[in-house]
């Protein structure tokens, strides 16, 4: 996937949202990532650490939490849940990519800590 | 202090996808992002299809290549505007590229507008370029176990198109499979079997897309 692009967006978001509250320090970043959106978290922590340098948020700490893939088999009706990284979307059990995912697509900023800092 | 947000994080691709959605929905162009392999038959098909429907609708073209002006050229000659794009070694057009090219064209005056992807079965599914559909060719040349082995541009077209039907005589390929495992992804797809060679299917493939866009 794409994870600079991703590491650069959610830098700009976290920086753009820390400003509108008042405050000039990111100290840490909490975002969710299901584990069927593709993205590597090693990769996006590291492009994340490179590019926080320089910026409000060169102290910050990424926090990712890893949500589960859960879905529903639309032809055998089965539901199914995965830890792992779910990159074909077919069912576990019959084998149909007739499915409906419940969840492993999100990709959110969920909450920060901020300061202000002279 | 702590913040609660709850903001989507998206990748930069695809916010630019929507920035061109809008634009594209402002300007009243209905567009259409055509992908398939090398030689699968995309600009013959672009040059079928705006021969039967340039007398009802207007139609722009941006034409997607590693490099080379080939394509755009076979275009300019059916008199509709033309940008071509080099991407100068990247294997998909991404969002950006779009927003540039579209630049070059006078979008009020268009009905319809028409991506022609690089020649490629696997990125361009990947990235959205603000388009309303993704169509997709198949040339039965391909052979019948693709759907299969690349089920991601399958899953992510509206519409297959499978071409070079006048060849089929000629090869050991079973139009059915494709067809089955197609809908297999993609239950909602819609399927049409052409040949840009004879004209087979080409005016069910343009009534279908002047339905669609009106």
């Amino acid at each position: 996937m794409h994870e600079a692009s991703i590491a650069h967006e959610l830098l700009t978001l976290a920086i753009k949202e820390c400003k509108n509250s008042g405050y000039n320090r990111i100290e840490s970043i909490k975002i969710t990532v299901g584990r069927a959106t593709g993205i590597m978290t090693d990769a996006l922590l590291f492009a994340f650490n490179v590019l926080k340098e320089g910026s409000p948020a060169d102290k910050a700490l990424l926090v990712i939490e890893e949500i589960p893939v859960r879905g529903v088999c639309k032809d055998c009706g089965k539901r199914f849940e995965s830890n792992e990284n779910y990159l074909i979307f077919e069912c576990p059990s019959c084998g149909s990519f007739s499915i409906e995912l419940v969840s492993g697509k999100e990709l959110n900023i969920t909450e920060m800590e901020v300061s202000n800092e002279n | 202090m702590k913040i609660k947000v709850t903001t989507k994080i998206l990748d930069a691709n695809d916010r630019i996808a929507e920035e061109n959605r809008k634009m594209f929905e402002e300007a009243g162009v209905y567009v259409v992002n055509l992908m398939s392999s090398p030689g699968a038959g995309k600009t013959s098909l672009l040059e079928k299809t705006i021969e039967s429907i340039k007398d009802k609708v207007k139609v722009g073209v941006i034409e997607g290549d590693i490099t080379g002006t080939n394509d755009a050229e076979r275009i300019d000659k059916l008199g509709v505007p033309v940008v071509q794009i080099n991407t100068e070694g990247a294997c998909h057009l991404d969002a950006n590229m779009i927003a540039e090219a579209a630049k070059e064209l006078p979008l009020k005056d268009l009905d319809i507008l028409f991506i022609e992807n690089v020649g490629n079965l696997v990125c361009p599914a990947e990235f959205k370029v603000g388009e309303n559909i993704k169509v997709m060719i198949l040339s039965l040349t391909e052979g019948d176990d693709k759907p299969l082995k690349y089920p991601l541009m399958f899953q992510e077209s509206s519409v297959l198109l499978i071409n070079k039907i006048d060849l089929k005589d000629l090869l050991e390929v079973s139009i059915e499979k494709i067809k089955k495992d197609a809908q297999f992804l993609n239950p909602k797809i819609k399927i049409f079997e052409i040949s840009c060679k004879t004209g087979q299917g080409i005016e069910e493939w343009t009534n279908w897309l002047l339905t669609n866009i009106s």
